[in-house]
């Protein structure tokens, strides 16, 4: 939110994020020499994830949220260029729906940008390294994301403002309380529509996952095999 | 349409024909002295100023802008109550029974928490006014030339052009899957998001490969060129906006440390 976060704080986070944000562009540099119809698919799949996170996700108590849309692309893209897209899409929420803003810019793309999507990334790898079912894997990923998100989102409020008698502990632990009335049930939502997200993509067109190297040949043939079932 | 978007109005603004450097730069200087600020003096100032000059001189319809300014607000106000409760000690102001436990608002939580949220009226009005004056392509030129990677700027535009693509297709979607039931509970919505998401993806990446080879048919070669239209700065707009920034810091640095209770 704008002007959230008291200085110093807005500008450590900036400071956190740049250089994966300049490690980002700098891996899209490199993609985009090696095959040229990387920038276009790229900015296809940012519009994806700002058009997903526009949109209302069904929830449990009424209450509208919006899906974050990082988890999956960390899984389809790597974290470090997921970043750079999130960054694009923040800039974008905040100049479109004044959702977020610039200078708490740095703190949101720390949390939905690089903390999300290296979490969903990394489980997602020691998932798929023990052999686990592939949707359930997904949910995993996308659903520890989510909460990723929001511990980091409760982590740099409680930073900020620290309580007088606990400290930084005792306000990350009224923060998070707060937020985890909403995001429990959000995260676990939202690791069940990337998962069901997953089956259709294969249901229809798997071949995109391959060529992504989401994953290969053989286990493609394996999991159509199964829905045909 | 159900979804307004800032850049329409952006686009009718007559603020559009000033010049978009002094803009961007009047409302990067409000940011700073709103978010650096220790009183919520300067803040308040800032945000009523902003709002009058986007509905004054920007031509935002007062309802419309009043709407938007919610949402954001409300989140603010949650956050600030967490603040009130946590932050501060010195003398209790009062305190309330919740679940058996005491919690207790001091004088100095209190008086952070208005810090706060004054802070985020000033942001979001900062922010409001900047998108209700610059259509966002005009931004791009000036992205060009504070010299951020090009790869960077071409993403972003592309990204920019599609959000409005798949806006709409996702809109349509959603539609026909309300009309059809699709929205019937809990178990279907679910159902029907993924479908509408997974869709959307596949739809995603069909476009990008038509886009490239359009983009390749007409030799791209990794640069995409802009038009800036040159619109020189007037001295008395210059003198209007440094003045601006001078009454705001002065008053940010006059009122310093002091609260309004």
């Amino acid at each position: 939110m704008e002007g959230f976060l008291p200085h110093p704080w807005w500008e450590v986070w900036y400071v956190l994020s740049l250089p994966v944000v300049v490690y980002g562009i700098y891996r899209i540099n490199q993609l985009a020499k090696e095959r040229r119809e990387t920038l276009p698919l790229l900015a296809l799949a940012g519009a994806f994830i700002f058009v997903l996170s526009s949109l209302k996700l069904p929830s449990v108590t009424g209450s509208c949220s919006h899906p974050t849309g990082a988890g999956m692309g960390a899984i389809l893209f790597g974290p470090a260029i997921t970043a750079v897209l999130c960054l694009i899409v923040l800039v974008y929420q905040a100049l479109f729906l004044a959702h977020g803003g610039i200078t708490t810019l740095g703190a949101n793309v720390f949390s939905m940008g690089i903390a999300g999507p290296a979490v969903a990334y990394l489980v997602y790898r020691g998932c798929t390294r023990s052999k686990m079912n592939f949707y359930v894997s997904i949910f995993f990923a996308a659903a520890l994301a989510d909460l990723a998100t929001y511990l980091v989102t409760s982590l740099q409020l409680a930073l900020a403002f620290p309580s007088a008698t606990g400290g930084v502990l005792e306000s990350f632990g009224a923060f998070g309380t707060v937020f985890a009335l909403t995001q429990v049930p959000l995260a676990i939502v939202e690791g069940v529509v990337t998962a069901l997200i997953f089956k259709y993509i294969i249901q229809v067109k798997g071949d995109v996952m391959v060529r992504l190297k989401v994953i290969d040949e053989k286990r493609l043939g394996k999991l159509k095999e199964m829905i045909s079932a | 349409m159900d979804h307004a978007l800032l850049d329409d109005y952006a686009l009718n603004s007559p603020l559009r024909k000033k010049n978009n450097k002094l803009k961007l730069a009047l409302v990067a200087a409000a940011l700073l002295v709103g978010v650096s600020s220790t009183s919520p003096v300067a803040p308040l100032f800032i945000a009523l100023t902003m709002s009058l000059a986007a509905i004054l001189l920007g031509k935002v319809p007062a309802r419309f802008y009043l709407g938007l300014a919610a949402a954001p607000l409300s989140f603010a106000l949650f956050g600030a109550v967490i603040i009130l409760f946590f932050f501060g000690s010195g003398p209790e102001i009062f305190s309330l029974e919740i679940f058996g436990q005491r919690v207790g608002a001091s004088a100095e939580g209190a008086k952070m928490a208005v810090l706060v949220v004054s802070r985020t009226v000033s942001g979001i009005c900062c922010l409001f006014f900047l998108a209700t004056t610059t259509p966002m392509v005009e931004l791009f030129a000036l992205l060009k030339g504070l010299r951020l990677p090009d790869t960077f700027v071409e993403l972003s535009m592309m990204i920019y052009r599609y959000i409005f693509v798949f806006l709409d297709v996702a809109v349509k979607m959603r539609h026909a899957q309300v009309t059809r039931l699709g929205c019937d509970g809990f178990r279907s919505s679910v159902r029907s998001f993924s479908m509408m998401a997974g869709t959307l993806f596949l739809r995603t990446m069909d476009q990008g490969e038509k886009l490239y080879t359009a983009m390749d048919a007409r030799c791209y070669d990794g640069k995409l060129s802009l038009f800036e239209e040159k619109r020189p700065i007037r001295a008395q707009e210059l003198l209007a906006a440094s003045t601006y920034v001078t009454v705001i810091a002065a008053l940010a640095y006059l009122s310093r440390g002091t609260s309004i209770f």
